[in-house]
């Protein structure tokens, strides 16, 4: 399956209507906030309806009782108005704080969404995508929408109630006038119509970019060390200027872009006032219009632009968000290809003729994305309680088999059986107990020693110290502890050097052992633990119970001197190897063949 | 660069714009021109009113000039808009250009110290709330700022009575304003370490996937995720509770100065002291004035934001780069030499006193068992890690007087984890286009790599996925290895390097090695004794301190811990020997 997420097709659905779209995407983002959803429509209908009464009464005051020298009034329409200043002082704070909220929230839920995703998706999407892009997605395309919903979106709806209020209040009080004051609008929003395909995508490639950088800046911190050692930093530096720069370009253009609503509405705001002006005062020259009404009007017209231009510069936000959520649904919408499947469709393909085997490869193939197979119809039967050794020059396939045994990755032909059941009818909680495997490079979280050793092992999670030494103890593995310093409560910084690798691969041992697995596989796992530790560690696995099938990828001879049978892997061929020394030879003699 | 007499004493958003005066001079020039413009429009509505009362209003007048002024705010604010977006990007940009050459000259370990997740976030996150910062709130400022004083001045010449009254909201804004400043800083601090949290665990689950997955414990990441989001949440929830009251304070108190107009101007207008028209000019501006005071709310939040975030910009840029690099630049003979050197991480010995020393050309091993310090003494000889006592020689010079360009120019190091970037395989190789492809095509003859380019569908220019995901463990460390010999390296280090190789290959690379680069000092730690009998000088460490030094016969004799370790090996090379016979 091709989980790449860089090739996206920008020009998708920029025809259909942005409001649209923009409402069927949004809209099913906040089907759990309806409550406070209704609660901040409910406040920015008040605060409409609070700026549009004020002009009303504003004229209202100055036409008849300014103009009619009747301060009492004056007096009795201002307390009035004091009153509805104050409604409007508190239905703008419910508004800003539950829209607010909304906004948080959905930040949250988004967030975890795609980190549930990604935790779903199988190792194969991550050998397609980089680990900076991915977190650019999860950081910052999610708040362009929160930025949208708790700052833009309640702008866009009160806005879009005061317009849409005021349109009607200046059409009701003068047609005509009315009619005139809105064409200058309704040319823009077309204006905007035209230029929102240009808007998009530039905020897209702009995004885009940005998450180039940032898989940039990863990969480069992260192996800092290696760029330091070969003197390289000059070279990484001007990369990073480069993908700045590209990203520079990309934002100049997406904000020259997003930039051009805002003047276009100020155009037509200015426009709409001379007009009226100018209509107004013929109007009042015929006798058919008051100055009064012709201010009150202008203060409409107003009312009416400037939400207008606020809705122009947020209508970018409102694009940005757009194409964030382009960029995560692109992840949302990603199904791992490494199912469990049901129960219902277990038939007798599903199981295999070795019933007693613990595992069994049939016709097996297997290959990276489009590349050629790596493994080509496989077929051999591992049997409980033995031991077994994968040799074979470098890249010749023993990780991708060890890696298809413990599921990494389905195999593209072929079945792999699990104790005589096809592997993929196994609930992965139940696959993953009966499976240890202990990787290549093994991977320690930033804690302590316990933490790391109990990593993922919910048995002994509730063990005191003193407890969880004894079931060390009683596995063997507390000479392998006293290698620490502080014994369990040793302090692992797991990018540090403070740890030596061997010292990882010790706890991956660990950790892997203590949970007594079925199967353990160990992919190099000794590669760089010296050989006196490594006989501890020889005579530990041979004290493991006597069912446990031991599978061990090893370069160093003496760790795989005790195997049951040896198979020789090479170039996508595995092959039983017979004696010790027919393995040796044919490792030592055998070409490669690639 | 130029921004190496930055000033960094006063950690203000408006001393980072200190460098881009022109930008913003005329980022301001344009922001006024705009707004000037802009407030003159109700001055020519009233105009047009009190003209038309007093009967001498001429309508094409209005037309041109009304005309004319909207097309010049249209120019004039897309223009600012332009410019203002030119400037944001330039400020985050160079901003993060010096970010990263300031990283680039610090030590490893600092970088382990102030953590990849977070330098991650003062590039991205940070330095976008400072882009958002020049982007919105510089302009905004300017041209509220400049409204505000503009509107003052128009209502005081209109009629200064009741400007003053009007103005008197002013410092209670400015109080509103100045409270929630002081109280929100902290929490945004506070949000940003959040997303380093983030950025850590999520970093952590992608390099963690393969284990992640063995074990299904993709609820307990879920949860780990769940609890830095949450604090995420929290945070954010807090500032935004400081936030809401701002806005609808500000307003409120702009609506009192409307109430005050009807009330005090309505009076007026009643005694005759004040004309129709300087009322509805006195509302119109008004309606002015809210607007940038709103503004000013809004981006007061982004202010508290980027200063924040400017802040955490300025300690990574403030720290101290701990040595410059010496001027020495020699070509190596290739002597080296190790004196009572001691390192301690956090009060534990790694390395207690070890000296020892090597002679130009010749092969030494460093064998000994896990956590010995054995990585941790080749470190010290690429500098990647300062001795805490003693010191380290080259050709009898203290490794700090060497330039390190040159330096790292012609030492070798071949990594014991694989570090793979996604670039094609000839950078990956060379790491810069300025080796030569001969030097390149020994490298990969050496590492016995020839074979697998071959392979590879556009050889040389194939591009390696991130984190080599595609390549197997033995191909990783083969290319590290041409990695370190396309430098035509005088010194060679090698750290564990047969781990992951077979036998066979292992063999020819090191017969190659001896074959292509001759008078190369080898350095190599390793677990297997049988590849370094012949070497010249054998270096037993354990626990941080050398027990033994000398030849295998010499140890053999000398040395039981040394014994011992032969003997856990014997069985293979027993069986080597066995199968070299058949």
């Amino acid at each position: 399956m091709n989980y790449s997420l860089t090739k996206t097709d920008i020009e998708k659905e920029t025809q259909k209507g942005v409001l649209v779209t923009a409402w069927k995407r949004l809209v099913p983002l906040m089907t759990e906030e309806k409550r406070p959803v209704i609660i901040s429509i409910i406040a920015i209908l008040a605060s409409s309806a609070v700026a549009l009464a004020v002009p009303i009464i504003v004229a209202r005051i100055v036409d008849v009782y300014i103009v009619g020298k009747n301060f009492h009034g004056v007096l009795m329409f201002s307390g009035l108005l004091a009153g509805i200043f104050i409604v409007g002082l508190f239905s703008n704070y419910i508004q800003i704080r539950t829209m607010g909220g909304v906004g948080r929230r959905l930040l949250f839920n988004l967030r975890s969404k795609i980190f549930v995703k990604l935790q779903e998706l199988p190792v194969a999407f991550f050998n397609q995508n980089k680990a900076g892009d991915l977190i650019s997605r999860i950081n910052n395309d999610t708040d362009k929408l929160n930025q949208f919903f708790s700052q833009a979106l309640m702008q866009f709806m009160s806005n879009i109630f005061l317009i849409i209020g005021t349109a009607i209040f200046i059409v009701f009080i003068n047609f005509w006038l009315g009619i005139i004051a809105l064409i200058p609008a309704v040319v823009a929003l077309i204006t905007t119509q035209l230029l929102n395909a240009w808007v998009k995508k530039t905020s897209l490639k702009s995004l885009q970019t940005l998450g180039a950088m940032s898989a940039e800046i990863q990969e480069s911190i992260n192996n800092f060390k290696v760029i330091v050692a070969f003197n390289r930093l000059d070279y990484f530096r001007n990369k990073f200027k480069e993908a700045n720069q590209t990203n520079y370009s990309a934002s100049v253009s997406a904000g020259i872009a997003s930039n051009v609503f805002n003047p276009i509405y100020v155009l037509a705001s200015t426009l709409a006032q001379l007009v009226v002006l100018a209509y107004g005062i013929y109007l009042i020259s015929l006798g058919h219009f008051t100055v009064g009404l012709l201010i009150g009007f202008l203060l409409y017209v107003n009312n009416f632009y400037s939400p207008l231009r606020q809705l122009a510069s947020v209508w970018s936000s409102l694009q940005l968000a757009l194409a964030g959520l382009d960029r995560i649904s692109e992840v949302l919408a990603l199904e791992s290809n490494v199912k469990i499947l049901p129960k219902e469709n277990e038939t007798a393909e599903t199981f295999s003729d070795h019933p007693t085997a613990i595992l069994e490869f049939k016709n097996v193939s297997f290959g990276y994305v489009d590349g050629t197979d790596v493994l080509k119809n496989i077929n051999f039967t591992l049997d409980k309680g033995k031991t077994y050794a994968l040799v074979g020059p470098t890249g010749g396939g023993k990780t991708t088999t060890a890696s298809l045994m413990a599921r990494l990755y389905d195999p593209s032909k072929g079945v792999v059986y699990l104790e005589g059941k096809d592997i993929r009818f196994y609930e992965p909680n139940e696959r993953v107990k009966k499976i240890g495997f202990i990787l290549q490079e093994p991977f320690l979280f930033n804690g302590t020693v316990r933490e790391n050793i109990l990593y993922g092992n919910g048995d002994y999670d509730h063990f005191t110290n003193d407890e969880l030494a004894k079931m060390l103890e009683k596995a063997n593995l507390t000479k392998l502890l006293e290698r620490f310093s502080d014994g369990l409560d040793t302090k692992i910084v797991s990018s540090g050097d403070a740890i030596s690798l061997g010292q990882k691969q010790l706890i991956a041992f660990i950790r892997a052992t203590l949970r007594s697995p079925d199967i353990l596989i160990l992919d190099e796992a000794t590669a760089n633990i010296d050989t006196v530790t490594e006989q501890l560690l020889g005579e530990i696995i041979d004290g493991l119970p006597a069912k446990t099938t031991k599978v061990i990828i090893a370069h160093r001879l003496n760790t795989i001197a005790n195997a049951d049978e040896i198979y020789f892997v090479n170039a996508g061929k595995i092959t039983l190897a017979g004696s010790m020394q027919h393995a040796v030879q044919m490792l030592l003699h055998g070409k490669r063949k690639s | 660069m130029k921004d190496n007499n930055r000033q960094h004493s006063a950690p203000s958003l408006f001393g980072l714009l200190r460098n881009y005066t022109g930008l913003i001079i005329l980022l301001a020039v344009l922001t006024v021109i705009a707004n000037g413009l802009s407030i003159s429009v109700p001055k020519i509505i009233s105009g047009a009113i009190d003209n038309y009362a007093k009967g001498n209003f001429v309508i094409l007048n209005l037309i041109i000039e009304f005309s004319i002024i909207a097309v010049l705010i249209f120019v004039f604010t897309y223009l600012q808009n332009i410019v203002q977006v030119y400037a944001s990007e330039k400020v985050a940009r160079d901003l993060r250009n010096e970010i990263s050459a300031k990283i680039s000259v610090q030590p490893y370990a600092y970088i382990e110290k102030a953590t990849p997740a977070k330098l991650l976030t003062n590039l991205t996150s940070d330095v976008d709330a400072v882009k958002t910062f020049v982007s919105m709130a510089v302009s905004s400022i300017i041209s509220s700022v400049f409204i505000i004083i503009g509107v003052a001045v128009l209502l005081l010449i209109t009629n200064w009575k009741l400007a003053i009254a009007v103005l008197v909201i002013m410092p209670f804004i400015g109080g509103a304003f100045f409270f929630i400043l002081k109280k929100v800083r902290k929490l945004f601090i506070k949000s940003q370490e959040a997303i380093d949290w983030l950025n850590k665990v999520i970093s952590e689950s992608i390099l963690g996937l393969a284990l992640i997955r063995l074990l299904n414990s993709q609820n307990h990441e879920d949860k780990k995720f769940l609890s830095a989001n949450t604090e995420a949440k929290k945070v954010s929830l807090e500032i935004l509770g400081l936030f809401s009251s701002l806005i609808p304070v500000i307003t409120f108190f702009t609506n009192i100065a409307m109430l005050t107009i009807v009330l005090l101007g309505g009076s007026f207008v009643i005694s005759g002291s004040m004309t129709l028209g300087s009322f509805t000019a006195f509302s119109s501006y008004l309606a002015i004035l809210i607007f940038p005071i709103i503004i000013l709310g809004f981006v007061s939040n982004l202010i508290a934001q980027a200063e924040a975030s400017y802040g955490r910009i300025l300690n990574v840029l403030s720290a101290p780069v701990e040595k410059q690099s010496g001027s020495l630049k020699a070509n190596l003979k290739g002597d080296v030499e190790v004196k009572n050197v001691s390192v301690c991480f956090a009060d534990k010995w790694a390395l207690k006193d070890v000296s020892f020393a090597v002679k130009a050309g010749s092969k030494t091993a460093i064998i000994g068992p896990t956590a010995a310090g054995k990585t941790q003494l080749l470190y010290l000889l690429t500098g990647l890690l300062e001795p805490t006592e003693g010191e380290i020689l080259f050709d009898n010079v203290n490794v700090n007087d060497y330039n390190k360009e040159s330096l790292h120019g012609q030492v070798g190091f071949v990594f014991q984890d694989s570090a793979m970037f996604n670039l094609t395989l000839r950078e990956n190789i060379a790491f810069s286009n300025t080796v030569k492809d001969a030097d390149i095509e020994k490298a990969i003859d050496t590492a016995e790599l020839k074979d697998f380019v071959e392979a590879l569908p556009e050889k040389l220019d194939t591009i390696i996925s991130e984190r080599g995901t595609s390549l197997s463990g033995g191909q990783k460390q083969r290319i590290m290895l041409a990695r370190a010999l396309a430098l035509n390296p005088k010194i060679l280090l090698l750290d564990d390097f047969t781990s992951r190789v077979d036998a066979n290959t292992e063999k020819n690379i090191l017969l190659n090695i001896e074959k292509n680069y001759p008078h190369l000092t080898l350095i190599s730690v390793t677990q297997k004794i049988s590849s370094i009998e012949h070497y010249n000088q054998i270096i037993l460490l354990m626990e941080g301190e050398l027990l033994a030094k000398g030849t295998h016969k010499q140890l053999m004799k000398t040395s039981p811990e040394y014994v011992q370790i032969f003997d856990s090996q014997r069985s293979t090379n027993e069986l080597e020997l066995s199968a070299e016979k058949l």
